[in-house]
């Protein structure tokens, strides 16, 4: 026995919730080889089938690539400045992987650790996360490696099982799941079918011991070489969270703000005095390894990756988090 | 044509004629290629060529970490060749310290990348050795040289290189405006696109230029149009089109019908195209005293 739901009756949600002033984060497709989650303004852009997985990440939803902190104005010698509302509104993000609700539990522990991020609280807090599980995998997906998996339910509060005839399997796994799913299902026989997800790979453990005495390694540079130092990796990843503040606006007043930032910038560790304590790309890929796979582990006991593998589907050298750690693991097995 | 560079490959190292060669490697058949770099003739069968080998590897001739390895021979296609000759023209290499191992190319992706479609350099032309039976080029990929005395319209028609921009001017100024709002606002400032271009090597980009920051270095709309302005500005005359930037955008901005603008403005009031012709005068970089604007004497 299970709920199931229609694909016109999901849209019907999304488009109530869009009526309600709520805002609807979904898969689009953009161009014809790419899906990108996006806000929808009409619920038949969601395109909730036909990809392994978008090009980005649900994070947008939570920590939005460019975001108004406060707006300051100069008066004389006087400086005014004015709070901006806490983003509150209700979000849904219908037709997430697990590899992206997946993140979200994690990121929580770096926003609320020595400084409680209220932005990023207030978003997660107002957000609604229904998945889709996996009917396939690419040959970047591991997120097996990371514990996770096609139908894992870590960050979802709803699940959707495609039955293959136009409903889903409905799976709830929270209150704001069943809030959201409240009367709007039927009882079917149909139980939905997940395949197996990608083999399990990687040896985390041996690798943070690796990581534990290898920071001085020659390998970093081998495996840097190919590296240009964009931040598509970044950007794309749905645990990567790091940000500038900077002051934009005129003479007279403007607004602080805060864009996405990424560690393979020369620039992301710049002093104001010129010196660059990462000043070399092997450096830099060194961090994003250290961060993901050390640094998160020892302070909040999670890696910061759930295997999604958009690192690698993005990167114009096709080098990303597996790569890296697959030739990591291969040198010292 | 694969078994012969892994040959020559080989015997490149070997005998001490180069110490690393900059080529091509692939995980699994379909993905694309990616750069690899060898030191050792052993690892040559690792190199590949194929129709996947998309990227425009002279990027990493201006790697200090890629220098440090000794005397480069690098793998090239005949459009990433324009690249290195503007590199050349522009003093950031020195072309008798790298070993150019040119490729006789049937076209890059499956369908063919549109730069492919017009090709004209399916063989490279300076290369110490060239890899590879020239073929016959398509009658459309035949070079017509400049045709000035022509309108526009008449050009047109004689540089299927230029079709896509020329469709995309038959809109409406309106049009084209919401054609890049719409695109722009895609864009998140991963800087792919400049990564990716052997022409952006400045030491510090101008986005990068923070006190005071001179362009907006938010990626919403304004600052998204400030940024692909100033690039394609820095671009002008010298970009040579060979689409790395629109591969590797994750947002899917196509970044290519810019280029083509600024390479069609380049042939048709200069006769200048890049990377070309080796003795060829750079649209920007070179003045001559008897130039009739006279800021510049």
């Amino acid at each position: 026995m299970s709920e199931i739901i229609s694909r016109e009756s999901l849209r019907t949600m999304a488009q109530d919730w869009l009526q309600q002033g709520g805002r609807v984060f979904g898969p689009v497709r953009m161009e014809s080889d790419l899906v990108l989650y996006s806000p929808v303004s009409d619920p038949q852009q969601l395109l909730l089938d036909g990809w392994i997985r978008p090009a980005n990440s649900i994070k947008l939803a939570v920590l939005p690539r460019h975001e108004k902190l406060y707006e300051y104005r100069l008066k004389g010698r006087e400086v005014e400045l004015t709070p901006v509302d806490l983003p509150t509104a209700p979000q849904l993000v219908l037709g997430a992987r697990p590899c992206d609700a997946g993140a979200l539990p994690i990121l929580d522990h770096v926003f609320n650790w020595d400084y409680r991020d209220e932005p990023y609280n207030a978003r997660r807090q107002a957000t609604t996360v229904v998945t889709i599980a996996c009917q396939g995998h690419d040959n970047h997906c591991f997120c097996t490696s990371l514990g996770l998996g096609p139908d894992a339910s870590t960050g979802s509060d709803a699940m959707l099982v495609d039955l293959g005839d136009g409903t889903y399997e409905v799976r709830l796994f929270s209150e704001k799941g069943q809030r959201l799913f409240a009367g709007k299902t039927q009882t079917s026989q149909a139980t939905g079918q997940v395949p197996s997800g990608p083999e399990n790979i990687l040896d985390l453990d041996a690798i943070h011991r690796f990581l534990s005495g290898g920071f001085e390694s020659s390998r970093w540079t081998s495996i840097a070489l190919r590296c240009l130092g964009c931040a598509s990796c970044a950007y794309h990843c749905p645990t990567c969270h790091c940000f500038d503040m900077v002051d934009t606006g005129g003479l007279y007043g403007g607004a602080k703000v805060r864009n996405w930032d990424a560690c393979q910038f020369g620039i992301f560790t710049m002093h104001a005095s010129g010196h660059n304590p990462r000043s070399t790309q092997a450096q830099r890929q060194r961090q994003r390894i250290y961060h993901k796979f050390h640094i998160y582990k020892e302070k909040f006991n999670h890696w910061l990756c759930t295997g999604c593998g958009n690192c690698t589907r993005n990167c114009p050298v096709s080098l990303g988090i597996r790569p890296v750690l697959e030739s990591i693991q291969k040198d010292f097995q | 044509m694969l078994e012969a560079l892994r040959q020559r490959c080989r015997k490149l190292l070997e005998d001490k004629t180069v110490q690393l060669i900059i080529g091509y490697g692939q995980t699994a058949a379909h993905d694309p290629a990616f750069p690899l770099f060898i030191t050792q003739p052993d690892e040559v069968a690792q190199l590949v060529w194929n129709e996947q080998c998309f990227c425009n590897l002279t990027k990493y001739l201006l790697k200090p970490e890629i220098r440090a390895l000794g005397k480069p021979a690098i793998i090239l296609k005949g459009c990433d060749e324009r690249a290195l000759q503007v590199l050349q023209q522009e003093s950031q290499i020195n072309r008798a310290e790298i070993y150019v191992l040119g490729m006789v190319c049937q076209g890059v992706g499956r369908p063919r990348a549109p730069k492919c479609e017009s090709c004209d350099v399916p063989v490279p032309r300076w290369a110490d050795e060239v890899i590879g039976t020239p073929h016959a080029p398509r009658e459309d990929q035949v070079e017509r040289g400049p045709q000035s005395d022509l309108s526009r319209s008449e050009r047109s028609t004689l540089a299927p290189r230029y079709a896509a921009l020329e469709t995309f001017l038959k809109k409406s100024p309106e049009e084209r405006l919401a054609y890049w709002k719409h695109e722009l606002s895609r864009c998140i400032k991963c800087y792919a696109c400049r990564a990716v271009c052997p022409m952006c090597y400045c030491n510090r980009c101008i986005v990068d230029k923070n006190r005071p920051i001179a362009i907006d270095t938010s990626p919403t709309l304004k600052g998204n149009f400030a940024w692909h302005i100033s690039r394609a500005f820095h671009l002008a005359g010298r970009c040579v089109g060979c689409d790395e930037c629109t591969r590797a955008c994750p947002a899917g901005i196509n970044l290519r019908l810019l280029n083509l603008a600024l390479a069609q403005v380049g042939e048709e009031e200069f006769q200048f195209r890049p990377g070309m012709e080796p003795s060829a005068q750079a649209i920007i970089g070179a003045y001559s005293l008897t130039d009739k604007e006279d800021f510049i004497r």
